[in-house]
């Protein structure tokens, strides 16, 4: 068949789209806290928090651009970054006189809008917003503390938890009608409390918001004449669509909503080809079938999902670089007896993925043995290409791993992912999967500081490191601390649940959530089926590294004492150049060293183990996951100088893989030590980034390596991977003329990213690694 | 009986290049002949050697004080070879990894070890090993231990060789191996002998050998300015190609990164000074085969 090429007109819809610099959206904020102000008192939490996002929605500015097919922006803007200001909005307008001038992902904003949130809408939620509500006043100082500038972890639920994959398979069948008689059967049920009345009822107020919300725009679709339009618009998000246009816009209109209600992270879209296909299926056996219109079709679309950049301070954006939102979206993959399920509608999304390359959804690709070859080849072939597209799951081990955590073995088969790499059930899942971020390698330090960072004045004498003499007695130090640092986190993070609960739930996105309906129970307050939280280690490399490189440098050879490595550590090795050196000549993860690599696997056999003893407020298991967004980055800027020989702020290894320029000896080596950890421990999913130079893997046979490499690397036990296939050249230009490679797309942890939006530091480390496979 | 060992001076992983599939190259040490373009000097002789990277030595000079046999020296290259006796005591107290031993021997079982760690990769690229060096062929019975190990374990091997060797003594070794990779150089005999410093005749009967008794072998020409592109060698090589029945050949473009090395080991082999070989002129050098019957890879 023919490969899909995008028509002219959908390439000028993504030139505008891409010519339309992120803007503040504003009006959510302002709205909200008019709002808040005259009925706050007046309403129950779960019909404020639906009455105000009702009310934000009928006011709220609507626009239709020239030449969309698939209508609705997330903010008054065309490319938005909204502000949640109840939630973590709240604190990223502390770059509020900055964001026009920062050097890294300037946003524009409104003047006047400006002005209205510094002297309204700031100091109004200053003890109104999520974070300061769930702490008492002390512990708010420290939290305070704690996150700006974070290095022992970020809790990301402050912004509110998202992150799951609505029941997109059954909302295109049914609209909004179908969900509003489930609601009004439930609400006619018996033994309602109070609290279930008031989320049954906020159902109902949000689901006649959606409606409004879509006639706003037919009415528009009306006015400028545009009849193609007001056809589906007549249609849908009310009625069960009746064609992939139709179900593209229903999928948008909610895909955005819940992204205006709750957060705009890891909103995700679950397997797209395989719920969308019964349309495909119709429409491609009439005689007028258009192929490359279905192509546009789902090119808009890739462009309304590009439309969210999160509103991140500079300071958050160290943490998160590249302007992620986590929109997942699974193809391939197996039916329910295990056969392989792609289809002609997987081909052609392989085609958009290829030729049209756009910085959301978050591709990802299932693969398993039951793969069609061909299915195989041609997504290599797109990876090869350049984008960093798609992601890769292996199906062998994906769905076992999440039946051993508990999740319905009938059903993990259908699995899709959440966000960056998270894999959960779609429709049913309420995962939190990016809860928390958890600085792993930080342990060693506390340990060598006795609870300290090793640079400040507590820790200058260190008795307690006499007490450690073997490397046995170091490990179970890092666990000693690692659980009580992870019991700290559960406190935070516990108090963060319980005041999103109670102040801020999400009844809007709670509709698509099967269990919520059901219970009367809004999903921040463990309506739906499945609840889970995921908390990411990072640093694992680094961390096992040092271990190796104590054990053998104090334990073994007797080459310094543990006190002189602290020094040498809170110091930066200054003065120590040959301790330096001999710490980096120690083995390193990454290398087939089985020493090392056994480290490695304690560790994270402890991650685990201090992780799964946790439960979440929604009656849901914490869940171990290995990535760490830009996080390396972020943590390894506060830490001391680490045992392996890791200078003090450079970064952390990147997810699971080794650090970087410390695999020497090529991808398999660096593979089989990644491998040498049990993946399926990791309920909550892992990344693995490879990269390599365009010239190496470009032809025939670099393809053919790579799908080999794939495929090995699946076959023992490998959960993801993915592959950016880098120019060097191209890198080094898009640094120097950042304007003339707007489009230059990269795979950052776990999600793609414009180059051009990344930090320095960032754009530097996609750099290193490539010249270093090269 | 003792199991044969050999000299090998490095494991290649996740090569592309050098047969089918992914292939980890076994370098074995020792070359019979002395090819001025030799891209890995360090392979030339068969003895280990301690080699020195000047660039990254930061004069603690530990090695001194360990040394056994007092054959650390402060100036030139270190290490005294003829003193050393490899005990490597000084690689394991150098801080960084500026003295390295070149030619760990070991056994057929101990390399098949090592290797087995690709086999997941091997599997799913129809790849294996490859030996090469050197010249592989030198350690004849240690190679065809190691190609019975790979036999058994059911993994593709092949042999890269230039082609000096006793037939007696290899065929079990070239009828083990999946593939073998023959080199041809300089075909004028009187240019080879003063060149390479050996005579031509052994290897173009081993040559002819394997081309007429059904052994897997493609032949290989590295592509030297000067030395082997030139139109008489061209007219030969096709000519002798042509005599055993073959129409391809395998072009290896020159490349001067080996010089870079001749140091560490303290080595005499004159530098060529010659740049790596251009695109186009591999395309003239194609065109040049074509013309003559003869296809290349």
């Amino acid at each position: 068949m023919e490969r899909w090429q995008p028509s002219a007109e959908i390439l000028a819809l993504r030139s505008d789209h891409q010519a339309s610099r992120p803007a503040l959206g504003a009006e959510r904020a302002i709205h909200y806290t008019q709002f808040w102000k005259r009925e706050s008192t007046n309403l129950q939490p779960c019909l404020l928090n639906a009455r105000a996002l009702a009310d934000h929605l009928a006011r709220r500015t609507i626009r239709i651009h020239p030449g969309e097919l698939i209508v609705g922006t997330h903010t008054e803007h065309r490319v938005g970054a909204i502000c949640h200001i109840e939630k973590a909005g709240w604190a990223m307008l502390e770059d509020l006189r900055r964001f026009e001038t920062r050097p890294i992902n300037p946003i524009r904003v409104d003047p006047q809008a400006k002005r209205t949130l510094t002297r309204t809408v700031v100091p109004y939620w200053l003890n109104k917003n999520l974070a300061m509500r769930a702490f008492p006043l002390r512990e708010k100082v420290r939290y305070v503390k704690d996150q700006l500038g974070a290095v022992d972890h970020v809790v990301n639920e402050v912004g509110g938890v998202a992150h799951f994959l609505p029941d997109y398979a059954r909302l295109i069948n049914t609209g909004t009608e179908g969900l509003r008689a489930k609601v009004e059967q439930r609400r006619a049920g018996p033994g309602l409390t109070d609290e279930n009345r008031d989320y049954l009822d906020a159902s109902l107020v949000c689901l006649d918001a959606i409606d409004d919300f879509g006639d706003r725009y037919r009415r528009e679709a009306e006015r400028m004449g545009r009849h193609d339009l007001v056809e589906v618009l007549q249609q849908v998000p009310r009625r069960p669509a009746r064609n992939l246009h139709e179900a593209l816009q229903l999928i948008w209109f909610f895909q955005l909503l819940i992204q205006i209600e709750s957060l705009d992270q890891g909103v995700s879209l679950g397997r797209i080809d395989q719920y969308l296909h019964p349309f495909y299926s119709v429409e491609s056996s009439s005689p007028d079938f258009d192929r490359g219109r279905v192509g546009d079709l789902f090119a808009a679309f890739c462009i309304k999902l590009s439309e969210i950049v999160p509103l991140f301070s500079s300071r958050v954006t160290t943490y998160f670089a590249g302007l992620p939102s986590g929109q997942a979206a699974s193809i391939g993959g197996v039916d329910e007896r295990g056969h392989d399920a792609t289809n002609e509608l997987t081909f052609l999304l392989l085609d958009v993925i290829d030729s049209f390359k756009t910085r959301q959804p978050n591709w990802h690709a299932r693969v398993g043995a039951a793969s069609d070859p061909e299915y195989v080849r041609r997504v290599v072939e797109v990876v090869a290409s350049g984008g960093g597209s798609p992601a890769i799951y292996n199906d062998d081990v994906i769905p076992k791993a999440m039946a051993e955590r508990g999740v319905d073995a009938s059903k993990v088969w259908n699995y899709a992912t959440v966000g960056c790499v998270e894999p959960a059930l779609p429709g049913e899942s309420f995962t939190s999967s990016d809860a928390a971020i958890f600085n792993l390698a930080f342990s060693l330090e506390l340990v060598l500081g006795g609870g300290h960072a090793l640079t400040s004045r507590s820790a200058a004498r260190r008795p307690w490191l006499a007490d450690i003499s073997s490397t046995a007695d170091l490990m179970r130090r890092i666990e000693e601390v690692t659980a009580r640092r992870l019991s700290e986190l559960k406190h935070s993070l516990d108090a963060v649940e319980l005041s999103g609960a109670t102040h801020f739930p999400t009844p809007l996105s709670s509709l698509t959530i099967g269990g919520c309906i059901e219970n009367a129970t809004d999903s921040t307050r463990g309506g739906a089926i499945h609840n889970a939280s995921g908390i990411q280690a990072v640093g694992v490399a680094d961390l096992a590294d040092s271990v190796a490189a104590i054990d053998k440098l104090v334990f073994r050879d007797g080459t310094c004492t543990l006190a002189e490595m602290a020094d040498a550590c809170a110091t930066n090795f200054r003065g120590d150049d040959l301790l330096l050196a001999r710490a980096r000549k120690t083995a390193k993860f990454g290398n087939d060293d089985p020493q090392v690599d056994r480290i490695a696997a304690q560790l994270v056999e402890m991650f685990d183990r201090c992780v799964s003893a946790h439960t979440n407020t929604r009656g849901g298991r914490w869940m171990p996951g290995f990535y760490s967004m830009t996080c390396h980055h972020g943590f390894g800027r506060k830490m001391a100088a680490m045992p392996s020989g890791r200078l003090a702020g450079r970064p952390l290894a990147d997810g699971l893989a080794p650090v970087d320029g410390a695999d020497h000896l090529g991808p398999t080596a660096s593979l089989n030590s990644v491998t040498s950890l049990d993946h399926g421990r990791f309920g909550n999913g892992v990344n693995v980034n490879i990269k390599f130079d365009s010239a190496t893997v470009g032809d025939d046979s670099g393809r053919m390596a790579l799908e080999a490499l794939i495929r090995g690397y699946f076959a023992q036990g490998g959960m993801q991977l993915q592959i950016n296939v880098l120019d060097t050249d191209l890198l080094e230009s898009a640094m120097r003329d950042p304007d003339s490679h707007r489009n230059l797309l990269v795979r950052v942890s776990g999600y793609c990213a414009y180059f051009v939006d990344l930090t320095p530091e960032m754009q530097q480390e996609m750099i290193d690694r490539t010249r270093q496979h090269a | 009986m003792t199991a044969p060992t050999a000299p090998v001076f490095d494991i290649q992983r996740f090569s592309i290049h050098d047969g089918p599939g992914i292939r980890s190259l076994v370098f074995l040490k020792g070359c019979g002949l002395n090819c001025p373009w030799c891209q890995n000097p360090e392979s030339q002789s068969a003895r280990p050697v301690i080699g020195f990277h000047r660039s990254r030595c930061m004069e603690s000079f530990e090695c001194e004080s360990v040394c056994p046999n007092k054959a650390i020296v402060r100036g030139g290259q270190r290490v005294d070879h003829d003193l050393c006796s490899r005990c490597c005591k000084c690689v394991e107290v150098c801080p960084t990894e500026a003295l390295q031993l070149i030619g760990e021997t070991i056994g057929p079982r101990d390399l098949l070890d090592r290797l087995l760690v690709d086999r997941a990769y091997y599997d799913s690229s129809g790849g294996g090993v490859t030996f090469t060096g050197g010249e592989p062929t030198l350690h004849a019975a240690f190679l065809t231990r190691a190609l019975e190990l790979c036999a058994e374990a059911g993994i593709h091997t092949n042999i890269e060789t230039a082609g000096k060797f006793a037939w007696p003594d290899l065929e079990p070794a070239l009828r083990l191996a999946d593939l073998i990779y023959f080199d041809l150089k300089i075909l004028d005999p009187d240019a080879h002998h003063q060149v390479l410093g050996h005579d031509l005749g052994g290897i173009l009967d081993n040559a002819r050998r394997l081309a007429d008794g059904g052994f897997p072998v493609e032949f290989r020409m590295p592509a030297v300015p000067g030395y082997t592109d030139t139109i008489p060698n061209i007219d030969a090589v096709a000519a002798f190609l042509h005599s055993i029945g073959r129409r391809e050949l395998h072009l290896l473009a020159y490349h001067n990164m080996g010089e870079a090395k001749i140091e560490v080991i303290s080595g005499d082999q004159p530098r060529l000074g010659l740049p790596c070989y251009p695109d186009d002129s591999i395309r003239d050098l194609r065109r040049g085969f074509e013309n003559r019957g003869i296809a290349t890879i």
